[in-house]
């Protein structure tokens, strides 16, 4: 439930972003894992298929850098590190 | 001339928020009002299971939670199985009871030591807890991690797995896969008898609860699959009664169900039920542990929660260890199941307490109904009493004192509802 939270979280900030950028396909999404987030690549990935179906960012290349470091500031959480939009 | 794509820079974080709040209000000096709103919406997955057909309920259920998922699976099988009229044993028992373990390790540990050990030492969270107990934390991921590899070997996958059928398993792990994860769980063994020793030494607040424990109990095991349901006030039933004994209903106040016994009231599942009314079913050095870590045979003082799931802890890599060590491979791995037009029921023993489900299963194969109560929704009204004692005790504290306490309170039950840091949104009104 709470990864599915988080996920819904990110969308937006996705869609946002790309929205205020002119808009457009989402192409890939780079994303941080913290080593305290819950996530594994594999799983983040299946919440990004889920939430992502019917979006702006459907069919995107994800790439998730897992982090191993539970000192780390953001080790509970997920950073949104940068999106490709599509070529118009 | 081809138009290239663009990066756009971000590096902003995800959040959850807002997922609870509480409202505590004292009038003249006396507690007067404590209501815990929960904001989640209802998920449909009742309704989502209706018309599905039977065999998809395991992997339907599973995707409920990310942390107990083979609970949603187990109390799934259990229930299409019983409505099949079908008890299973041997290899395929062992398989299911050893998957749980796996799901017992993974989430007691992320419970204690990411969620809730912070609290006690007076740390944020567990960012702020790896800094200062960076060995403590390392050793919790690495045992979390034996969990997580024990349920992907046998499940499939470390989350949601997949490996699971109603009439056991999909494709059944060879002896030497498990055997493979022997040195590490001997090592989570070690680590979870430190674990239990190093949650005793915490600071813990003074707090008697007279609640009455619910929990399985099985003739011969601590209970994870199978047993009665009972209680620490005489409740004794088989699991297809619970419908009779129990009721959810709803609050103004709260999109999550309470649960209650009917004529009874609130109760209480989890570590501190299962523990007190099965401490006889712990081998007998655990039960030495849990005796020289302080504990009696019962425990009602929510707060020591920590140290009874890390017994859990211990108890789940002892059984793991010891069911694999005599594991064959079931062949076949599963048995045929014939849907009946009857209702099945099953409830086996969650990390965070009983979860019972049923179905009304067509003779088409297709789910007519779906039931399903998981411990947090049981728990709910307990959870509130628990914190009326904590504002009466905390009556003096400052609010944010008072909020970090009302908090640690409520993942003495639930981490679910609390896994945000600073997930309450407490109002205080003092007249």
């Amino acid at each position: 439930m709470h990864e599915a939270r988080l996920m819904r979280d990110l969308m937006t900030r996705i869609t946002g972003v790309a929205a205020g950028n002119g808009g457009g396909r989402v192409a890939g999404v780079h994303v941080w894992l913290g080593a305290l987030s819950h996530f594994t690549p594999h799983h983040f990935a299946e919440h990004f298929v889920d939430e992502s179906a019917g979006s702006i960012a459907e069919g995107a290349v994800l790439t998730c850098d897992m982090s191993d470091d539970p000192t780390h500031a953001d080790a509970l959480t997920v950073r949104l590190i940068s999106i490709e939009l599509a070529p118009d | 001339m081809a138009v290239e794509s663009r990066t756009i820079k971000v590096d902003m974080l995800a959040r959850v928020e807002g997922e609870g709040a509480l409202y505590v209000r004292f009038r003249d000096g006396a507690l007067e009002d404590v209501r815990l709103t929960i904001f989640e919406p209802p998920r449909f997955f009742e309704a989502m299971l209706r018309s599905r057909a039977f065999g998809e309920a395991p992997d339907i259920t599973a995707r409920i939670c990310g942390i107990c998922p083979v609970a949603y699976q187990m109390s799934a099988v259990h229930a299409m199985e019983h409505a099949a009229g079908m008890q299973l044993g041997g290899s395929i028992r062992d398989l299911r009871r050893l998957l749980y373990c796996g799901e017992w390790i993974e989430s007691h540990v992320l419970h204690m030591y990411m969620l809730h050990a912070p609290d006690f030492l007076g740390l944020p969270d567990a960012v702020q807890l790896a800094r200062t107990h960076g060995d403590l934390v390392r050793q919790g991921l690495r045992m979390k991690k034996a969990g997580n590899t024990l349920i992907e070997r046998i499940g499939g996958r470390a989350i949601h797995p997949v490996n699971v059928r109603v009439g056991g398993f999909w494709r059944a792990p060879r002896k030497d896969d498990l055997q493979a994860l022997v040195p590490e769980l001997q090592w989570g063994r070690d680590a979870a008898l430190r674990t239990v020793q190093f949650m005793a030494t915490l600071p813990m607040p003074e707090l008697e609860q007279d609640y009455e424990f619910v929990s399985l109990r099985h003739p011969g095991e601590y209970p994870l699959n199978e047993g009665r349901i009972v209680s620490s006030a005489g409740l004794d039933i088989a699991v297809e009664d619970w419908p009779q004994h129990f009721e959810e209903f709803q609050v103004r106040h709260s999109s999550a169900l309470h649960a209650r016994i009917k004529a009874r009231g609130s109760y209480l599942t989890g570590p501190l039920a299962r523990y007190s009314l099965n401490f006889d079913r712990l081998p007998a050095e655990i039960q030495q542990v849990a005796r020289d870590a302080g504990l009696g045979t019962t425990c009602r003082n929510p707060f020591k929660s920590i140290v009874v799931r890390a017994v859990e802890t211990l108890y789940a890599f002892d059984e793991a260890l010891r069911i694999i060590a005599t594991y064959e491979e079931p062949s076949p791995s599963f048995a045929p199941v014939e849907p009946r037009n009857v209702t099945g029921h099953a409830a086996t023993e969650a990390p965070r307490g009983l979860l019972y489900q049923s179905y009304t299963v067509g003779g088409d194969g297709l789910i007519a109904d779906a039931h399903i109560v998981p411990p947090t929704s049981q728990n709910q009204a307990t959870i509130e009493r628990d914190l009326w004692s904590v504002a009466q005790e905390g009556q003096a504290m400052a609010d944010a004192d008072l909020q970090a306490r009302c908090e640690m309170s409520i993942r003495n039950h639930d981490p679910c509802i609390s896994c945000a840091t600073h997930f309450l949104d407490l109002t205080v009104e003092r007249t």
